[in-house]
């Protein structure tokens, strides 16, 4: 199964590259190039997903449970790629939610933000996914510097998850407090 | 308005990632020593090390950092009419600067398989000694061959082949067996330097690993100076020859020696224990009493001296390239040899040591450490250390290693070493981790969630904000 997941995770790994470049387009431009990458923005990013999802099931298949829960790299990569999948995930359904709307205004810049986020985190996915190959990558060094060392499991503290769902929660009331219908 | 709230909303989840950046990794390591854990500040520290051998013997130099030197060890203080012990084993560092430095090397000649892959670790079995589940010592001490033959309570390193169950502890296999190990070279050679019980007079302790830790066949550098009918020491130092009856605790507990003062009992200045003496608390005796060790346990030497000195030990072995001792490895020209070393520093005994993954020692031939020929009879050190890291192992024992639950079990069983896979610093992080495995997991699955739901909300907020500005969602 090792070898079906490095096939596999190609295709997002491709897809949302394209996405990001898709989303950079529509965000700065606003020629023919940019009206092309909006309209091919959702059907790139749900066959991405699909991808993603086969890369994550046949991932689960690598290792037994209990190999992978043990091991602090392939905690990180099962968070990263989660967490990555789950970014996109959004992307993707607020471009289908949405529409042509969703690029004027504040909107633009937002989808440009949570896609250079998503990207990020999904370069750390594959990078987690080198190391658990045996090989290491640059962008590990970088990581290091900026105060994670791969090694060790990306845990939170108590209270910054509660944090984190209180953040949440008020995201969501923000959403729908002095919503019109 | 909505402008706003969309912009708060992405301030929010910026600062959500960011606190996550900033607080993960923290909350979950702390030292327990209930549980046995105690992590040490630095996981890695350096050894440099040199050999060199002549017609017949060899010599192993040890050079390697430490803040401070610990030489005294297992000190028993009178206290009101009796004689407290300070320096038993313990978790972590000995509060009272009781507990001596060390340095050990293991050594193979090929007859351990595994080792040269995978080095020390193999010799870590279930339940060992000082780890959070260790085997009950009545248990052990119940044993018929562990506590009946060996008189032991404690499971300490052994070789996988000596239990049938390697997870298990208590399947030793038959006496004969063990024999027939032994016999076959199914052992590990234990050089084991202290600086409290065997370098003051210039010897190194040596041991063998079989089914167990044991001494070599002889006399050992050290011997224990305790009356246990009697609660009171065997000998006290000769005040004739020393011009004093004991040590004095202040010194001890501060950790102020001088290596050319006496700081350590030996048979040399030792007279029998004077209970009628007008002992005063605070002073001291060795519980350990030093002499020249004999027979195969005396084979290791302190060549020249130990010392401490500006922050290193300098530390050089020597013994014979062949003892003619079956419970030693020999040391043959164009011979092969894996070896794995340890420290001990910073008054910490049992498994808070530094250890370092296997490497080779090549006599004539190429290998990780080459040995230096020479003809004489002192080394003639070149500037030509090898330098090993070494690292702080944590809880990881080999039934573990070999398991569905480490990824690499399928390596190990492939025979893949050890550094093909692993640093030495990602070792350290692996053994720290764990420690806490059950807590880390717990809170690495809340991370997990918390950031899913962190994103589904802030799709949620965003799709019913942006959808409403800008025309509603479809």
């Amino acid at each position: 199964m090792t070898g079906v997941h490095h096939m596999l995770v190609h295709f997002p790994l491709a897809l949302w590259a394209l996405a990001l470049v898709m989303i950079l387009l529509r965000t700065l431009t606003t020629g023919e190039l940019a009206r092309l990458s909006e309209r091919a923005l959702v059907p790139v990013l749900a066959l991405s997903l699909l991808g993603a999802l086969a890369a994550v099931i046949s991932g689960f298949l690598v290792w037994p449970w209990e190999a992978a829960l043990s091991s602090p790299l392939t905690r990180n990569h099962i968070l990263m790629a989660l967490w990555s999948t789950s970014l996109w995930a959004v992307i993707t359904a607020l471009i289908w939610l949405i529409g042509s709307a969703l690029w004027d205004g504040i909107g633009r810049w937002v989808m440009l933000v949570l896609g250079l986020i998503a990207s990020c985190l999904f370069a750390i996915t594959g990078t987690l996914g080198g190391h658990l190959a045996g090989v290491t990558s640059f962008f590990s060094i970088i990581l290091d510097s900026l105060g994670w060392t791969v090694y060790e499991t990306f845990y939170l503290p108590s209270m910054s998850l509660v944090l984190l769902f209180l953040i949440g929660g008020i995201m969501v009331v923000l959403g729908v407090t002095g919503r019109k219908t | 308005m909505n402008r706003q709230r969309t912009g708060l909303m992405m301030i929010l989840f910026v600062g959500a990632l960011a606190l996550a950046w900033l607080t993960h990794g923290t909350g979950v390591v702390r030292n327990d020593l209930s549980r046995n854990i105690y992590i040490p500040d630095e996981l890695t520290m350096p050894l440099q090390v040199q050999v060199a051998y002549n017609e017949n013997l060899i010599f192993f130099h040890f050079r390697w950092p430490a803040r401070n030197a610990y030489v005294y060890h297992d000190m028993l203080r009178y206290e009101d009419g009796t004689w407290v012990r300070h320096g038993a084993s313990r978790a972590g560092p000995d509060p009272d600067n009781t507990y001596e430095d060390r340095v050990t090397m293991l050594v193979d000649d090929g007859r351990v398989p595994d080792f040269g892959r995978f080095g020390g670790y193999i010799t870590i079995g279930a339940n060992a000694r000082f780890f959070t589940n260790q085997a009950d010592k009545a248990e052990v001490a119940g044993h018929p061959h562990l506590g009946g033959t060996l008189g032991v309570n404690e499971v300490q390193k052994h070789l996988p082949a000596t239990r049938s169950d390697m997870a298990d502890w208590r399947t030793v296999v038959s006496e004969e067996t063990l024999q027939q190990q032994r016999d076959a070279g199914y052992f590990l050679d234990l050089w084991h330097w202290r600086a409290g019980r065997s370098n003051p007079v210039g010897m190194s302790d040596d041991q063998w690993i079989g089914e167990h830790r044991h001494g070599d066949s002889g006399k050992a550098p050290f011997s224990t100076n305790w009356d246990s009918k009697l609660k009171q020491p065997k000998y006290m130092f000769d005040p004739a020859r020393t011009g004093q009856y004991a040590l004095r605790w202040e010194d001890v507990e501060s950790n102020r020696f001088d290596f050319e003062d006496i700081y350590y009992l030996s048979e040399d200045f030792a007279v029998p224990f004077d209970p009628s003496h007008s002992w005063v608390n605070g002073d001291v005796i060795p519980r350990r009493l030093l002499r020249i060790g004999d027979g195969s346990r005396g084979d290791i030497r302190v060549y020249g001296k130990g010392r401490w000195e500006q922050g290193y030990w300098n530390v050089t072995l020597v013994r014979a390239l062949v003892t003619g001792n079956p419970d030693d490895k020999a040391f043959n020209e164009q011979g092969l040899y894996n070896l794995g070393f340890a420290v001990h520093r910073d008054a910490t005994g049992s498994r808070w040591h530094y250890v370092s993954l296997p490497c080779t020692l090549g006599l004539g031939r190429d290998a990780d450490i080459t040995a230096e020929p020479f003809t004489g009879e002192s080394p003639p050190w070149t500037d030509t250390w090898k330098e090993i890291k070494l690292f702080y192992p944590g809880q990881v024992n080999w039934p573990y290693l070999t398991s569905r639950a480490h990824a690499g079990s399928v390596n190990i069983a492939e025979g893949v070493p050890v550094h093909s896979r692993h640093t030495e610093v990602q070792l350290a992080l692996y053994g720290v981790e764990r420690e806490f495995n059950s807590e880390i997991i717990r809170q690495w699955i809340w991370t997990l969630v918390s950031g899913i739901v962190l994103m589904m909300a802030l799709g949620i907020g965003l799709s019913l904000r942006l959808g409403r500005y800008n025309g509603g969602v479809r």
